[in-house]
Protein backbone atom coordinates (compact mmCIF):
# COMPACT_ATOMS: atom_id res chain seq x y z
CA UNK A 1 0.00 0.00 0.00
CA UNK A 2 1.31 3.42 -0.93
CA UNK A 3 2.19 5.55 2.04
CA UNK A 4 -0.28 8.29 3.00
CA UNK A 5 2.34 11.02 2.78
CA UNK A 6 2.48 10.76 -1.03
CA UNK A 7 -1.19 11.56 -1.22
CA UNK A 8 -0.83 14.50 1.12
CA UNK A 9 2.09 15.87 -0.86
CA UNK A 10 0.04 15.46 -4.04
CA UNK A 11 -2.99 17.23 -2.54
CA UNK A 12 -0.90 20.09 -1.21
CA UNK A 13 0.91 20.54 -4.51
CA UNK A 14 -2.44 20.58 -6.30
CA UNK A 15 -3.56 23.25 -3.85
CA UNK A 16 -0.45 25.29 -4.59
CA UNK A 17 -1.04 24.91 -8.35
CA UNK A 18 -4.57 26.25 -7.82
CA UNK A 19 -3.28 29.24 -5.86
CA UNK A 20 -0.64 29.87 -8.54
CA UNK A 21 -3.36 29.82 -11.16
CA UNK A 22 -5.43 32.35 -9.18
CA UNK A 23 -2.45 34.61 -8.67
CA UNK A 24 -1.02 34.69 -12.18
CA UNK A 25 -3.74 34.05 -14.74
CA UNK A 26 -5.56 36.96 -16.36
CA UNK A 27 -8.37 35.16 -18.12
CA UNK A 28 -11.44 35.14 -15.89
CA UNK A 29 -12.51 31.66 -17.01
CA UNK A 30 -9.13 30.33 -15.98
CA UNK A 31 -9.64 31.91 -12.58
CA UNK A 32 -12.90 29.99 -12.19
CA UNK A 33 -11.01 26.82 -13.14
CA UNK A 34 -8.41 27.72 -10.52
CA UNK A 35 -11.14 27.61 -7.89
CA UNK A 36 -12.09 24.15 -9.16
CA UNK A 37 -8.49 22.98 -8.80
CA UNK A 38 -8.43 24.23 -5.22
CA UNK A 39 -11.65 22.36 -4.42
CA UNK A 40 -10.32 19.18 -6.01
CA UNK A 41 -7.16 19.36 -3.94
CA UNK A 42 -9.34 19.27 -0.84
CA UNK A 43 -11.40 16.39 -2.27
CA UNK A 44 -8.31 14.30 -2.99
CA UNK A 45 -7.08 14.89 0.52
CA UNK A 46 -10.44 13.74 1.94
CA UNK A 47 -10.48 10.59 -0.19
CA UNK A 48 -6.90 9.75 0.74
CA UNK A 49 -7.60 10.12 4.45
CA UNK A 50 -10.75 8.00 4.13
CA UNK A 51 -8.63 4.95 3.35
CA UNK A 52 -6.26 5.50 6.25
CA UNK A 53 -8.36 6.90 9.08
CA UNK A 54 -9.66 3.53 10.28
CA UNK A 55 -7.39 0.63 9.38
CA UNK A 56 -8.85 -2.15 7.29
CA UNK A 57 -11.81 -0.26 5.87
CA UNK A 58 -12.64 2.78 3.75
CA UNK A 59 -14.59 5.35 5.73
CA UNK A 60 -17.83 6.15 3.83
CA UNK A 61 -18.21 9.48 5.66
CA UNK A 62 -15.45 11.14 3.65
CA UNK A 63 -16.85 9.80 0.39
CA UNK A 64 -20.29 11.23 1.09
CA UNK A 65 -18.67 14.53 2.07
CA UNK A 66 -16.80 14.66 -1.22
CA UNK A 67 -19.93 13.77 -3.18
CA UNK A 68 -21.85 16.69 -1.65
CA UNK A 69 -18.90 18.99 -2.03
CA UNK A 70 -18.51 18.26 -5.76
CA UNK A 71 -22.08 19.46 -6.19
CA UNK A 72 -21.31 22.63 -4.24
CA UNK A 73 -18.19 23.26 -6.34
CA UNK A 74 -20.32 22.92 -9.47
CA UNK A 75 -22.77 25.51 -8.14
CA UNK A 76 -19.96 27.93 -7.33
CA UNK A 77 -18.44 27.66 -10.79
CA UNK A 78 -21.88 28.09 -12.37
CA UNK A 79 -22.32 31.38 -10.53
CA UNK A 80 -18.72 32.32 -11.35
CA UNK A 81 -19.15 31.71 -15.07
CA UNK A 82 -22.41 33.68 -15.06
CA UNK A 83 -20.58 36.63 -13.56
CA UNK A 84 -17.85 36.22 -16.19
CA UNK A 85 -20.51 36.50 -18.90
CA UNK A 86 -21.90 39.70 -17.39
CA UNK A 87 -18.43 41.12 -16.87
CA UNK A 88 -17.68 40.39 -20.51
CA UNK A 89 -20.80 42.27 -21.57
CA UNK A 90 -19.76 45.33 -19.55
CA UNK A 91 -16.04 45.39 -20.24
CA UNK A 92 -15.81 43.66 -23.60
CA UNK A 93 -12.85 41.58 -22.48
CA UNK A 94 -12.06 38.55 -20.35
CA UNK A 95 -8.89 40.14 -18.98
CA UNK A 96 -9.29 40.44 -15.23
CA UNK A 97 -6.85 43.36 -15.08
CA UNK A 98 -9.48 45.52 -16.73
CA UNK A 99 -11.72 45.07 -13.67
CA UNK A 100 -9.96 47.84 -11.83
CA UNK A 101 -12.53 50.58 -11.71
CA UNK A 102 -13.36 50.15 -8.03
CA UNK A 103 -10.84 51.92 -5.86
CA UNK A 104 -10.33 53.16 -2.33
CA UNK B 1 -34.81 16.19 10.30
CA UNK B 2 -33.74 19.79 10.77
CA UNK B 3 -34.42 21.95 13.82
CA UNK B 4 -37.84 23.57 13.46
CA UNK B 5 -36.78 27.21 12.73
CA UNK B 6 -34.41 26.03 10.01
CA UNK B 7 -37.04 23.76 8.55
CA UNK B 8 -39.52 26.63 8.33
CA UNK B 9 -36.93 28.85 6.66
CA UNK B 10 -35.99 26.22 4.09
CA UNK B 11 -39.65 25.50 3.35
CA UNK B 12 -40.32 29.19 2.77
CA UNK B 13 -37.18 29.51 0.64
CA UNK B 14 -38.40 26.79 -1.67
CA UNK B 15 -41.96 28.11 -1.87
CA UNK B 16 -41.15 31.82 -2.25
CA UNK B 17 -41.01 31.60 -6.08
CA UNK B 18 -44.57 30.19 -6.09
CA UNK B 19 -45.76 33.06 -3.91
CA UNK B 20 -43.96 35.51 -6.17
CA UNK B 21 -45.58 33.99 -9.24
CA UNK B 22 -49.03 34.27 -7.64
CA UNK B 23 -48.20 37.87 -6.75
CA UNK B 24 -47.29 38.69 -10.36
CA UNK B 25 -50.57 37.18 -11.52
CA UNK B 26 -52.53 39.28 -9.03
CA UNK B 27 -50.44 42.39 -9.83
CA UNK B 28 -49.38 42.71 -6.21
CA UNK B 29 -45.61 42.41 -6.24
CA UNK B 30 -45.33 42.92 -2.49
CA UNK B 31 -46.98 39.53 -1.86
CA UNK B 32 -43.61 37.86 -2.43
CA UNK B 33 -41.88 40.04 0.16
CA UNK B 34 -44.71 39.63 2.65
CA UNK B 35 -44.56 35.87 2.18
CA UNK B 36 -40.82 35.88 2.89
CA UNK B 37 -41.36 38.14 5.90
CA UNK B 38 -44.04 35.83 7.27
CA UNK B 39 -41.61 32.93 6.92
CA UNK B 40 -39.04 34.81 8.96
CA UNK B 41 -41.66 35.67 11.58
CA UNK B 42 -42.74 32.04 11.85
CA UNK B 43 -39.14 30.97 12.25
CA UNK B 44 -38.67 33.65 14.92
CA UNK B 45 -41.63 32.27 16.88
CA UNK B 46 -40.22 28.74 16.62
CA UNK B 47 -36.89 30.10 17.86
CA UNK B 48 -38.46 31.72 20.91
CA UNK B 49 -40.19 28.44 21.75
CA UNK B 50 -36.88 26.63 21.46
CA UNK B 51 -35.34 29.20 23.77
CA UNK B 52 -37.95 28.74 26.47
CA UNK B 53 -37.50 24.99 26.14
CA UNK B 54 -33.75 25.34 26.47
CA UNK B 55 -33.87 27.73 29.42
CA UNK B 56 -36.31 25.50 31.30
CA UNK B 57 -33.67 22.78 31.03
CA UNK B 58 -35.62 20.34 28.90
CA UNK B 59 -33.42 18.45 26.45
CA UNK B 60 -34.25 18.61 22.77
CA UNK B 61 -35.47 15.45 21.11
CA UNK B 62 -32.21 13.93 19.92
CA UNK B 63 -31.63 14.19 16.19
CA UNK B 64 -31.18 10.88 14.47
CA UNK B 65 -27.40 10.76 14.48
CA UNK B 66 -26.86 8.20 11.79
CA UNK B 67 -23.65 8.35 9.81
CA UNK B 68 -25.11 9.95 6.71
CA UNK B 69 -27.52 12.49 8.12
CA UNK B 70 -26.78 16.14 8.71
CA UNK B 71 -25.86 16.63 12.35
CA UNK B 72 -27.42 19.46 14.30
CA UNK B 73 -26.79 20.54 17.82
CA UNK B 74 -28.74 23.53 19.08
CA UNK B 75 -27.34 25.40 22.07
CA UNK B 76 -27.70 28.86 23.59
CA UNK B 77 -25.08 30.39 21.31
CA UNK B 78 -26.83 29.00 18.25
CA UNK B 79 -30.21 30.35 19.32
CA UNK B 80 -28.62 33.69 20.19
CA UNK B 81 -27.07 34.03 16.73
CA UNK B 82 -30.18 32.78 14.94
CA UNK B 83 -32.25 35.43 16.73
CA UNK B 84 -29.96 38.13 15.31
CA UNK B 85 -30.30 36.75 11.80
CA UNK B 86 -34.07 36.63 12.04
CA UNK B 87 -34.37 40.20 13.38
CA UNK B 88 -32.02 41.81 10.87
CA UNK B 89 -33.32 39.61 8.06
CA UNK B 90 -36.92 40.62 8.78
CA UNK B 91 -35.96 44.30 8.80
CA UNK B 92 -34.08 43.93 5.51
CA UNK B 93 -36.97 42.06 3.88
CA UNK B 94 -39.56 44.69 4.81
CA UNK B 95 -37.17 47.43 3.75
CA UNK B 96 -36.68 45.75 0.37
CA UNK B 97 -40.38 46.11 -0.54
CA UNK B 98 -39.89 49.78 -1.32
CA UNK B 99 -36.19 49.75 -2.09
CA UNK B 100 -36.35 47.04 -4.77
CA UNK B 101 -39.66 48.28 -6.17
CA UNK B 102 -38.21 49.39 -9.52
CA UNK B 103 -35.97 46.36 -10.06
CA UNK B 104 -36.96 43.41 -12.17
CA UNK B 105 -36.56 39.86 -10.92
CA UNK B 106 -37.57 40.58 -7.34
CA UNK B 107 -38.88 37.01 -7.00
CA UNK B 108 -35.34 35.70 -7.36
CA UNK B 109 -34.15 38.42 -5.01
CA UNK B 110 -36.44 37.35 -2.15
CA UNK B 111 -35.74 33.68 -2.76
CA UNK B 112 -32.00 34.32 -2.52
CA UNK B 113 -32.48 36.48 0.56
CA UNK B 114 -34.36 33.65 2.26
CA UNK B 115 -31.73 31.14 1.07
CA UNK B 116 -29.00 33.31 2.59
CA UNK B 117 -30.82 33.57 5.93
CA UNK B 118 -31.48 29.81 6.00
CA UNK B 119 -27.81 29.23 5.27
CA UNK B 120 -26.85 31.51 8.16
CA UNK B 121 -29.25 29.77 10.53
CA UNK B 122 -27.96 26.38 9.42
CA UNK B 123 -24.38 27.45 10.17
CA UNK B 124 -25.15 28.27 13.77
CA UNK B 125 -27.23 25.13 14.35
CA UNK B 126 -24.70 22.77 12.79
CA UNK B 127 -23.31 20.06 15.02
CA UNK B 128 -20.46 19.02 12.80
CA UNK B 129 -18.05 20.88 10.61
CA UNK B 130 -19.22 19.48 7.32
CA UNK B 131 -22.86 20.43 7.95
CA UNK B 132 -21.50 23.85 8.80
CA UNK B 133 -19.58 23.88 5.52
CA UNK B 134 -22.63 22.95 3.42
CA UNK B 135 -24.72 25.73 4.94
CA UNK B 136 -21.73 28.04 4.61
CA UNK B 137 -21.76 27.42 0.86
CA UNK B 138 -25.53 27.93 0.72
CA UNK B 139 -25.06 31.32 2.36
CA UNK B 140 -22.04 32.19 0.21
CA UNK B 141 -23.55 31.30 -3.14
CA UNK B 142 -26.72 33.22 -2.34
CA UNK B 143 -24.64 36.22 -1.31
CA UNK B 144 -22.51 36.20 -4.50
CA UNK B 145 -25.64 36.46 -6.60
CA UNK B 146 -27.17 39.08 -4.30
CA UNK B 147 -24.07 41.29 -4.47
CA UNK B 148 -24.17 41.19 -8.28
CA UNK B 149 -27.96 41.45 -8.37
CA UNK B 150 -28.10 44.68 -10.39
CA UNK B 151 -26.25 43.07 -13.25
CA UNK B 152 -27.01 45.85 -15.72
CA UNK B 153 -24.51 48.13 -13.92
CA UNK B 154 -20.78 47.52 -14.04
CA UNK B 155 -20.04 48.11 -10.36
CA UNK B 156 -22.00 45.19 -8.81
CA UNK B 157 -20.67 42.78 -11.43
CA UNK B 158 -17.06 43.73 -10.79
CA UNK B 159 -17.52 43.66 -7.01
CA UNK B 160 -19.41 40.38 -7.23
CA UNK B 161 -16.69 38.72 -9.27
CA UNK B 162 -13.98 39.90 -6.90
CA UNK B 163 -16.03 38.70 -3.94
CA UNK B 164 -16.70 35.33 -5.56
CA UNK B 165 -13.04 34.73 -6.37
CA UNK B 166 -11.76 35.47 -2.88
CA UNK B 167 -14.62 33.84 -1.07
CA UNK B 168 -14.69 30.66 -3.16
CA UNK B 169 -10.93 30.25 -2.79
CA UNK B 170 -11.48 30.69 0.94
CA UNK B 171 -14.18 28.01 0.94
CA UNK B 172 -11.79 25.59 -0.76
CA UNK B 173 -9.19 26.46 1.85
CA UNK B 174 -11.66 25.72 4.62
CA UNK B 175 -12.45 22.37 3.01
CA UNK B 176 -8.75 21.53 2.85
CA UNK B 177 -8.38 22.41 6.51
CA UNK B 178 -11.38 20.23 7.32
CA UNK B 179 -9.82 17.31 5.45
CA UNK B 180 -6.69 17.64 7.59
CA UNK B 181 -8.82 17.75 10.74
CA UNK B 182 -10.70 14.70 9.53
CA UNK B 183 -7.44 12.89 8.88
CA UNK B 184 -6.26 13.57 12.41
CA UNK B 185 -9.46 12.93 14.32
CA UNK B 186 -11.45 10.59 12.05
CA UNK B 187 -14.57 12.68 12.63
CA UNK B 188 -15.81 16.20 12.04
CA UNK B 189 -18.33 16.25 14.86
CA UNK B 190 -17.66 19.11 17.29
CA UNK B 191 -17.92 16.83 20.31
CA UNK B 192 -15.71 14.23 18.69
CA UNK B 193 -13.14 16.84 17.74
CA UNK B 194 -13.12 18.28 21.24
CA UNK B 195 -12.67 14.79 22.70
CA UNK B 196 -9.86 13.67 20.39
CA UNK B 197 -7.92 16.78 19.39
CA UNK B 198 -8.96 19.27 22.05
CA UNK B 199 -7.26 17.39 24.85
CA UNK B 200 -4.19 16.00 23.06
CA UNK B 201 -0.94 17.99 22.88
CA UNK B 202 -0.70 19.99 19.66
CA UNK B 203 1.48 18.72 16.85
CA UNK B 204 2.61 20.56 13.74
CA UNK B 205 -0.31 19.35 11.57
CA UNK B 206 -2.70 20.92 14.03
CA UNK B 207 -1.08 24.28 13.34
CA UNK B 208 -1.27 23.69 9.59
CA UNK B 209 -4.96 22.85 9.84
CA UNK B 210 -5.53 25.84 12.13
CA UNK B 211 -3.81 28.08 9.61
CA UNK B 212 -5.95 26.79 6.73
CA UNK B 213 -9.14 27.28 8.71
CA UNK B 214 -8.08 30.70 10.01
CA UNK B 215 -7.33 31.90 6.48
CA UNK B 216 -10.55 30.40 5.12
CA UNK B 217 -12.90 31.90 7.67
CA UNK B 218 -10.72 35.01 7.84
CA UNK B 219 -11.59 35.97 4.28
CA UNK B 220 -15.32 36.00 5.04
CA UNK B 221 -14.65 37.82 8.30
CA UNK B 222 -12.42 40.37 6.52
CA UNK B 223 -9.42 39.97 8.81
CA UNK B 224 -6.75 42.48 7.87
CA UNK B 225 -4.74 41.21 4.91
CA UNK B 226 -7.78 39.42 3.48
CA UNK B 227 -10.28 42.27 3.68
CA UNK B 228 -9.89 43.79 0.22
CA UNK B 229 -13.13 42.42 -1.24
CA UNK B 230 -15.34 43.74 1.56
CA UNK B 231 -15.65 47.47 0.79
CA UNK B 232 -16.38 46.75 -2.88
CA UNK B 233 -18.94 44.03 -2.29
CA UNK B 234 -20.69 45.74 0.61
CA UNK B 235 -21.03 49.06 -1.16
CA UNK B 236 -22.05 47.65 -4.55
CA UNK B 237 -24.77 45.35 -3.21
CA UNK B 238 -28.38 46.58 -2.89
CA UNK B 239 -28.62 48.30 0.50
CA UNK B 240 -30.78 45.72 2.35
CA UNK B 241 -28.24 43.11 1.29
CA UNK B 242 -25.37 45.31 2.47
CA UNK B 243 -27.09 45.59 5.83
CA UNK B 244 -27.26 41.81 6.05
CA UNK B 245 -23.72 41.28 4.75
CA UNK B 246 -22.15 43.83 7.06
CA UNK B 247 -24.29 43.19 10.08
CA UNK B 248 -24.60 39.44 9.96
CA UNK B 249 -22.59 37.54 7.36
CA UNK B 250 -19.13 38.71 8.43
CA UNK B 251 -19.99 37.87 12.03
CA UNK B 252 -20.74 34.32 10.96
CA UNK B 253 -17.10 33.98 10.04
CA UNK B 254 -16.16 34.95 13.60
CA UNK B 255 -18.72 32.47 14.91
CA UNK B 256 -17.33 29.59 12.83
CA UNK B 257 -13.78 30.52 13.80
CA UNK B 258 -14.72 30.59 17.47
CA UNK B 259 -16.55 27.29 17.28
CA UNK B 260 -13.63 25.45 15.68
CA UNK B 261 -10.97 27.12 17.79
CA UNK B 262 -12.66 26.34 21.07
CA UNK B 263 -13.31 22.70 20.21
CA UNK B 264 -10.71 21.29 17.83
CA UNK B 265 -7.88 23.69 18.55
CA UNK B 266 -8.47 24.18 22.26
CA UNK B 267 -4.99 22.89 23.04
CA UNK B 268 -3.25 25.36 20.72
CA UNK B 269 -5.20 28.30 22.03
CA UNK B 270 -2.46 29.96 24.10
CA UNK B 271 -0.08 30.15 21.14
CA UNK B 272 -2.78 31.33 18.79
CA UNK B 273 -3.68 34.11 21.23
CA UNK B 274 -0.82 36.36 20.09
CA UNK B 275 -1.62 35.73 16.42
CA UNK B 276 -5.34 36.41 16.80
CA UNK B 277 -4.78 39.41 19.06
CA UNK B 278 -2.31 41.08 16.71
CA UNK B 279 -4.56 40.35 13.72
CA UNK B 280 -7.48 41.90 15.55
CA UNK B 281 -5.53 45.06 16.38
CA UNK B 282 -4.32 45.38 12.78
CA UNK B 283 -7.85 44.81 11.50
CA UNK B 284 -9.25 47.53 13.76
CA UNK B 285 -6.64 50.07 12.77
CA UNK B 286 -6.78 49.36 9.04
CA UNK B 287 -10.58 49.43 8.99
CA UNK B 288 -10.99 52.59 11.00
CA UNK B 289 -8.11 54.58 9.50
CA UNK B 290 -9.12 53.76 5.92
CA UNK B 291 -12.70 54.72 6.73
CA UNK B 292 -11.42 58.20 7.57
CA UNK B 293 -10.38 58.70 3.94
CA UNK B 294 -13.64 57.67 2.28
CA UNK B 295 -15.99 59.96 0.45
CA UNK B 296 -18.56 57.29 -0.39
CA UNK B 297 -21.09 56.78 2.41
CA UNK B 298 -21.56 53.05 1.90
CA UNK B 299 -17.83 52.42 1.51
CA UNK B 300 -17.23 54.32 4.73
CA UNK B 301 -19.71 52.12 6.57
CA UNK B 302 -18.17 49.01 4.98
CA UNK B 303 -14.69 49.96 6.18
CA UNK B 304 -16.02 50.68 9.64
CA UNK B 305 -17.42 47.13 9.62
CA UNK B 306 -13.86 45.87 9.26
CA UNK B 307 -12.95 47.92 12.32
CA UNK B 308 -15.87 46.51 14.30
CA UNK B 309 -14.91 42.95 13.36
CA UNK B 310 -11.53 43.74 14.87
CA UNK B 311 -13.25 44.47 18.22
CA UNK B 312 -15.11 41.15 18.11
CA UNK B 313 -11.92 39.27 17.22
CA UNK B 314 -10.17 40.91 20.17
CA UNK B 315 -12.82 39.38 22.43
CA UNK B 316 -12.29 35.97 20.84
CA UNK B 317 -8.51 36.29 21.16
CA UNK B 318 -8.78 37.04 24.89
CA UNK B 319 -10.67 33.77 25.18
CA UNK B 320 -11.83 34.10 28.78
CA UNK B 321 -15.52 33.85 29.59
CA UNK B 322 -15.79 37.63 29.95
CA UNK B 323 -13.98 38.19 26.64
CA UNK B 324 -16.30 35.83 24.81
CA UNK B 325 -19.31 37.43 26.49
CA UNK B 326 -18.17 40.78 25.15
CA UNK B 327 -17.54 39.32 21.71
CA UNK B 328 -20.94 37.64 21.50
CA UNK B 329 -22.74 40.72 22.81
CA UNK B 330 -20.84 42.90 20.38
CA UNK B 331 -21.83 40.62 17.50
CA UNK B 332 -25.47 41.17 18.47
CA UNK B 333 -25.05 44.91 18.92
CA UNK B 334 -23.04 45.34 15.78
CA UNK B 335 -25.73 43.57 13.76
CA UNK B 336 -28.32 46.03 15.10
CA UNK B 337 -26.16 49.15 14.78
CA UNK B 338 -24.61 48.47 11.39
CA UNK B 339 -27.91 47.14 10.05
CA UNK B 340 -29.63 50.40 11.03
CA UNK B 341 -26.77 52.54 9.72
CA UNK B 342 -26.80 50.80 6.35
CA UNK B 343 -30.58 51.00 6.06
CA UNK B 344 -30.45 54.75 6.81
CA UNK B 345 -27.63 55.26 4.32
CA UNK B 346 -29.74 53.34 1.81
CA UNK B 347 -32.72 55.62 2.45
CA UNK B 348 -30.55 58.68 1.79
CA UNK B 349 -29.09 57.12 -1.37
CA UNK B 350 -32.56 56.05 -2.52
CA UNK B 351 -33.96 59.55 -2.20
CA UNK B 352 -30.90 61.54 -3.26
CA UNK B 353 -29.51 59.23 -5.94
CA UNK B 354 -25.90 59.72 -4.90
CA UNK B 355 -23.56 57.98 -2.50
CA UNK B 356 -21.00 60.77 -2.33
CA UNK B 357 -20.70 62.44 1.03
CA UNK B 358 -19.85 65.89 -0.41
CA UNK B 359 -23.13 65.95 -2.35
CA UNK B 360 -25.06 65.06 0.78
CA UNK B 361 -24.65 68.17 2.87
CA UNK B 362 -27.91 69.12 4.46
CA UNK B 363 -29.88 66.02 3.59
CA UNK B 364 -30.63 65.54 7.27
CA UNK B 365 -32.66 68.74 7.29
CA UNK B 366 -34.88 67.40 4.52
CA UNK B 367 -35.14 63.86 5.99
CA UNK B 368 -35.44 64.47 9.73
CA UNK B 369 -36.61 61.00 10.80
CA UNK B 370 -33.89 59.24 8.81
CA UNK B 371 -31.29 61.63 10.20
CA UNK B 372 -32.44 61.03 13.78
CA UNK B 373 -32.32 57.25 13.38
CA UNK B 374 -28.97 57.52 11.61
CA UNK B 375 -27.64 59.60 14.50
CA UNK B 376 -28.75 56.97 17.02
CA UNK B 377 -27.00 54.19 15.12
CA UNK B 378 -23.82 56.22 14.61
CA UNK B 379 -23.63 57.19 18.28
CA UNK B 380 -24.13 53.54 19.17
CA UNK B 381 -21.29 52.56 16.82
CA UNK B 382 -18.99 55.07 18.50
CA UNK B 383 -19.94 53.58 21.86
CA UNK B 384 -21.82 56.41 23.54
CA UNK B 385 -23.03 55.40 27.02
CA UNK B 386 -26.81 55.20 26.82
CA UNK B 387 -26.70 53.09 23.63
CA UNK B 388 -25.96 49.43 23.14
CA UNK B 389 -22.46 49.70 21.66
CA UNK B 390 -21.18 51.01 24.97
CA UNK B 391 -22.10 47.97 27.04
CA UNK B 392 -20.36 45.45 24.83
CA UNK B 393 -17.28 47.58 24.16
CA UNK B 394 -16.91 48.17 27.88
CA UNK B 395 -17.15 44.42 28.48
CA UNK B 396 -14.44 43.82 25.89
CA UNK B 397 -12.11 46.40 27.45
CA UNK B 398 -12.70 45.02 30.95
CA UNK B 399 -11.99 41.51 29.72
CA UNK B 400 -8.76 42.66 28.09
CA UNK B 401 -7.56 44.31 31.27
CA UNK B 402 -8.51 41.31 33.43
CA UNK B 403 -6.67 38.94 31.11
CA UNK B 404 -3.43 40.95 31.44
CA UNK B 405 -3.66 42.19 27.89
CA UNK B 406 -4.18 45.87 28.59
CA UNK B 407 -2.61 46.78 25.25
CA UNK B 408 -5.65 45.22 23.57
CA UNK B 409 -7.93 47.35 25.71
CA UNK B 410 -5.92 50.46 24.87
CA UNK B 411 -6.14 49.64 21.16
CA UNK B 412 -9.91 49.22 21.50
CA UNK B 413 -10.37 52.59 23.18
CA UNK B 414 -8.04 54.29 20.70
CA UNK B 415 -10.06 52.86 17.84
CA UNK B 416 -13.32 54.05 19.33
CA UNK B 417 -11.84 57.55 19.26
CA UNK B 418 -10.65 57.22 15.66
CA UNK B 419 -14.03 55.86 14.60
CA UNK B 420 -15.77 58.81 16.29
CA UNK B 421 -13.94 61.08 13.84
CA UNK B 422 -15.57 59.67 10.74
CA UNK B 423 -18.95 58.82 12.23
CA UNK B 424 -19.30 62.38 13.44
CA UNK B 425 -18.17 63.63 10.03
CA UNK B 426 -21.14 61.82 8.48
CA UNK B 427 -23.46 63.43 11.01
CA UNK B 428 -22.00 66.89 10.40
CA UNK B 429 -22.48 66.48 6.66
CA UNK B 430 -26.09 65.49 7.15
CA UNK B 431 -26.82 68.50 9.37
CA UNK B 432 -25.01 71.20 7.40
CA UNK B 433 -27.12 73.92 5.82
CA UNK B 434 -28.72 72.81 2.57
CA UNK B 435 -26.38 73.67 -0.30
CA UNK B 436 -27.54 72.23 -3.60
CA UNK B 437 -30.73 72.18 -5.60
CA UNK B 438 -30.75 68.38 -5.57
CA UNK B 439 -30.79 68.22 -1.77
CA UNK B 440 -33.45 70.92 -1.65
CA UNK B 441 -35.87 68.67 -3.52
CA UNK B 442 -35.22 65.59 -1.39
CA UNK B 443 -38.15 64.30 0.67
CA UNK B 444 -38.46 62.02 3.69
CA UNK B 445 -38.12 58.29 2.97
CA UNK B 446 -41.35 56.28 2.50
CA UNK B 447 -43.04 54.66 5.50
CA UNK B 448 -42.11 51.08 4.59
CA UNK B 449 -38.44 52.04 4.73
CA UNK B 450 -38.77 54.05 7.94
CA UNK B 451 -40.56 51.23 9.75
CA UNK B 452 -37.69 48.68 9.92
CA UNK B 453 -35.17 51.47 10.55
CA UNK B 454 -37.13 52.83 13.50
CA UNK B 455 -37.79 49.34 14.86
CA UNK B 456 -34.05 48.57 14.88
CA UNK B 457 -33.30 51.97 16.43
CA UNK B 458 -35.77 51.26 19.23
CA UNK B 459 -33.97 47.95 19.84
CA UNK B 460 -30.66 49.84 20.01
CA UNK B 461 -32.13 52.13 22.67
CA UNK B 462 -33.70 49.26 24.64
CA UNK B 463 -30.53 47.18 24.73
CA UNK B 464 -28.53 50.32 25.49
CA UNK B 465 -30.56 51.29 28.51
CA UNK B 466 -31.17 47.76 29.82
CA UNK B 467 -28.16 45.71 28.69
CA UNK B 468 -28.37 43.24 31.62
CA UNK B 469 -30.65 40.79 29.85
CA UNK B 470 -28.49 40.80 26.73
CA UNK B 471 -25.25 40.39 28.66
CA UNK B 472 -26.69 37.52 30.71
CA UNK B 473 -27.78 35.79 27.52
CA UNK B 474 -24.34 36.43 25.99
CA UNK B 475 -22.64 35.10 29.09
CA UNK B 476 -24.71 31.91 28.93
CA UNK B 477 -23.70 31.51 25.30
CA UNK B 478 -20.02 32.11 26.15
CA UNK B 479 -19.92 29.62 29.01
CA UNK B 480 -21.72 27.20 26.73
CA UNK B 481 -18.93 27.58 24.21
CA UNK B 482 -16.19 27.14 26.80
CA UNK B 483 -18.01 24.22 28.39
CA UNK B 484 -18.11 22.49 25.05
CA UNK B 485 -14.45 21.59 25.31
Amino acid sequence: MISLSYYIVFAISLYIIGLYCLATKRNMIRLVLGIEILMNAAHISFIAFAAYVSPGMVDPLAHSIVMVSIGLAGAVSAVGLTLVVYAYRHYGTLDVRELRRLKG
Amino acid sequence: MFPLPLEILLLFTVTTPAAGWAGEKLHRRSICALYAASGLTASGIALSQMFTQLSSGQPFPASNDTLFSAVFKVDTLGIFMATIFTVVGLAATIYSIKYMEKDSGTIIYYTLLMAMISGLTGIVFAGDLFTLYVFWELMSIASYVLVAFRKEEWEPVEAGFKYLMMSAAASATILFGLSLLYGMAGTLNFEGLAATLGSSPPNCWMYVAALFILVGFGVKTAVFPLHTWLPDAHSAAPTPVSALLSGVVIETGVYALTRTFFTAFASTETRLFILLASLSVLTMFVGNVTALLQNDLKRLLAYSSIGQVGYVLAGVAIGTELGLTGAVAHIFNHALMKGTAFLCAGAVVYKLGSRRLDEMSGVGRRMPVTAAVFAISLFALIGMPPLNGFASELTLVTAAVQADASWLGVALILNSVISAAFYLRVLRTLLQPVSSEKVEKTKEAPFLMLLPMCALAVLILIFGIWPDQLLRFAQQAASNLLGGR
